[in-house]
């Protein structure tokens, strides 16, 4: 509820003296009660993950009953890359997690080298999946091929459309963390962020699961 | 007022007037399908000039008729029935009622409506295209709605734009549920614990929730139709499908499929519009009884009752779908168990006027009507809830007739309530207590005289979405009926006629509203002076 949360109370003073704080308000939008507003982007980030799970569910389920509809459903062959992918992505959350700890404590050059890291492995995920979907049309999997190919193309473009907007707010974030714009008191959007990144891992652990181990 | 403005309270009224723009296209084509379906054969130049292809020598084509349904449906359910009741009226006092000082993502709201209205324009745009409108109704079932303009004239660019456009009102309801939930939680001030919020605000939550659970699923049903329509898959298109003598290239989907995915939409929906009207004739029928609502808690309970058991009740659409008779049974119980809440409320709302100093000013009168109307849908609801039942009347003006009052005349007394009720804080003003009145107890008695009559041709086995009944001779006996509902619903929407005069003449010359014109000890009437200083 509408505490003053984390507003630059009890925050460590900085340790680079020459550089702006990066603390002082709560957030960079509302008026004066500021406090509740990360609260609510918190808040929000979750029921947005809520209404992403119910996106996928949907497909899901789609794909689950296309399946046992009739017996014209072939295996899709993953290729290799998918499963490189999968690292990449875990530990581009686990280096971002890592550089949202630090952040906290006010390291906040490591935060950025952590975070640029973060934000180039989640590029590189993109791409590999780019990889993998040329691989998939050059083997003959294309969209409209089986059902499987299909579901496997709608998933895995709706995960990477999840990706490709998680990944303009960690460029955001990197973009203000570069001008030393954020601090321990100052991270609602590094958290936000961090949040629905770790959330397109669950995502997508559950989409490599689904089609490496039962479709 | 600012265009692109993230002030809560004007883009409540943007959502007003975009509900309005609607709500009056769709009564205007409600009346031209009445008047095709009592008079098919009628020539009338300016159809003609209208839709050069569609109403040659001013007869209406079957094809328009239903492209007109198609227009009507959408307009009303999601543009009217969805926006004006949550986003248009818990913009306007939700942040009031909790004591934030906004909504909690200003900008995100901003971005809502200007997506809502998007998806207006390409609606609109959908029926102006070379090819007519689409055909495929509300519900928009495949596989005829996901093969292209193969399976008719409308089935083309049209169809294709409606599925945009639906799929941007899904992402535009998203984001105003988001956030609604985080303002709820979040930005209440620290004298509102939930315990003591007001019941509008826990009703437009569960909507919100509904609306949250609900939308992804209408948007992940139209991402899969569009690829069947757009790249060539097979989702909802069945193996050797003939259409127009020609075999569609598609294999193995199931349009049953698309009929599970809408309908797990399509159901809450039914609530997202019912549930802030609601809450909304709590406030009114408590605040012109004098009187605090009756038994509180049950209405949280029963409001948040009614939204869980509506995610679990879509298979009733599909009742003669060939749905496994098993399932029915499950489905028609929950169906029916949502009687147990609804009651809890109609009891509530009648114990919570029993007894008060009751005062009928207009949106009293409209509350009061909300409940009538919402006990004599509900009932037909309860008939249409069993399998056996539904076998019958699913495809006869039965339906129509039911859904029409639960969901459409319950819930537009709900916006008329509120309408009146809320006026002052939009407008600055009060709209006209006389000319209220009369509009109440003319479009009370029309309501039903239009669809109660319905129930009659329902029964008789009268089919719905039929452009032409003169051309069977077993509906021959029910022309009467049908004549008396196209008149009736002619002087249903003349009556309308007083309800946007009071409205554009309050607007700007009706009387200063004081401070607290219904002496209201509800937050948005005491706390914020603010707002009539502007």
């Amino acid at each position: 509820m509408a505490t003053l949360t984390q507003s630059g109370i009890g925050a460590p003073p900085p340790t680079v003296p020459d550089l702006p704080t990066g603390g002082g308000g709560g957030d960079d939008h509302g008026g004066p009660e500021r406090g509740n507003t990360r609260n609510a982007s918190i808040t929000g980030i979750v029921v947005l993950m809520c209404a992403s799970t119910m996106t996928f569910g949907a497909m899901v389920s789609a794909m689950v009953v296309r399946r046992g509809l009739s017996n014209d459903w072939h295996t899709l062959p993953l290729p290799g890359i998918l499963w490189w992918n999968t690292a990449v992505l875990i530990l581009s959350s686990i280096v971002i997690d890592t550089a949202r700890r630090l952040l906290r404590r006010n390291k906040r050059m490591y935060f950025n080298t952590l975070w640029t890291a973060g934000t180039i492995m989640g590029a590189a995920f993109l791409a590999g999946q780019a990889v993998a979907w040329k691989q998939l049309e050059a083997r003959g999997f294309y969209l409209q091929g089986n059902p499987s190919s299909a579901f496997f193309y709608v998933l895995t473009w709706a995960h990477a459309a999840h990706v490709v907007g998680a990944l303009a707010a960690v460029i955001y974030v990197e973009f203000r963390a570069l001008r030393y714009e954020l601090g321990p008191s100052r991270r609602t959007w590094v958290d936000v962020a961090a949040l629905f990144w770790h959330f397109l891992d669950v995502l997508w652990l559950g989409i490599m699961g689904l089609f490496a181990y039962w479709a | 007022m600012r265009l692109f403005s993230t002030d809560h309270r004007t883009i409540a009224r943007q959502y007003f007037f975009l509900s309005l723009a609607a709500v009056l296209a769709g009564v205007a084509l409600s009346l031209l399908m009445r008047f095709h379906l009592v008079w098919p054969h009628a020539s009338v130049g300016w159809f003609e000039k209208l839709w050069p292809v569609k109403a040659v020598g001013g007869v209406m084509t079957p094809e328009l008729y239903l492209s007109l349904l198609t227009l009507h449906g959408t307009l009303m359910v999601f543009f009217v029935l969805t926006l004006a009741p949550m986003n248009a009226f818990a913009n306007l006092v939700l942040p009031e009622q909790l004591g934030a000082k906004g909504m909690a993502f200003p900008r995100l709201n901003m971005l809502s409506f200007w997506i809502a209205l998007a998806s207006f324009v390409i609606l609109i745009g959908s029926f102006l295209v070379a090819d007519g409108g689409p055909l495929s109704g509300w519900t928009a079932y495949p596989p005829l709605s996901a093969v292209g303009a193969i399976a008719g004239p409308g089935e083309g660019l049209g169809q294709t734009l409606w599925f945009f456009s639906i799929g941007a009102f899904s992402i535009s309801s998203m984001l105003t549920a988001i956030n609604i939930i985080a303002t709820v939680i979040d930005m209440r001030a620290p004298e509102m614990p939930l315990s003591k919020i007001p019941l509008t605000c826990w009703n437009w939550f569960a909507t919100a929730i509904l609306s949250l659970l609900s939308f992804p699923v209408l948007l992940a049903a139209g991402l899969l139709i569009l690829l069947d329509r757009l790249a060539g898959t097979s989702f909802f298109v069945p193996e050797g499908l003939l259409i127009a003598d020609a075999k569609i290239a598609h294999s193995g989907g199931s349009p049953l499929l698309w009929q599970h995915l809408f309908w797990f939409f399509g159901h809450p929906e039914v609530y997202i519009a019912i549930l802030p009207g609601m809450g909304i004739i709590s406030q009114v029928i408590s605040n012109f009884a004098r009187k605090p609502v009756f038994g509180r808690t049950a209405m949280i309970v029963s409001t948040f009752a009614i939204a869980f058991l509506g995610l679990l009740v879509w298979g009733h659409h599909m009742f003669i779908s060939g749905l496994n008779p098993y399932s029915a049974i499950a489905f028609s119980a929950l169906t029916m168990s949502i009687g147990v809440p609804s009651a809890v409320k109609t009891f509530n709302w009648i114990a919570t006027a029993w007894g008060g100093g009751l005062e009928f000013t207009t949106a009293m009168l409209f509350a009061l009507g909300f409940v009538s109307i919402f006990v004599t849908g509900g009932l037909s609801g309860i008939v249409l809830g069993q399998p056996q039942l539904d076998a019958y009347f699913h495809d006869t003006y039965f339906v129509v007739a039911h859904f029409h009052l639960i969901m459409g005349i319950a819930a537009l007394f709900g916006i008329f309530a509120a309408t009146s009720y809320w006026f002052p804080l939009m407008f600055g003003r009060v709209m006209d207590e006389r000319l209220g009145k009369l509009h109440f107890y003319l479009t009370f008695v029309l309501s039903y005289t239009t669809f109660g009559p319905m129930h009659f041709a329902g029964f008789a086995g009268s089919p719905r979405r039929y452009a032409d009944f003169t051309t069977f001779d077993f509906l021959a006996p029910l022309m009467p009926i049908q004549r008396w509902i196209t008149w009736s619903a002619f002087a249903l929407a003349a009556a309308q006629a007083i309800f946007l005069y009071n409205l554009f003449h309050s607007m700007r010359r009706g009387k200063l509203a004081p401070a607290n014109p219904w002496k209201s000890e509800s937050p948005e009437w005491t706390r914020d002076t603010e707002i009539w200083q502007r």
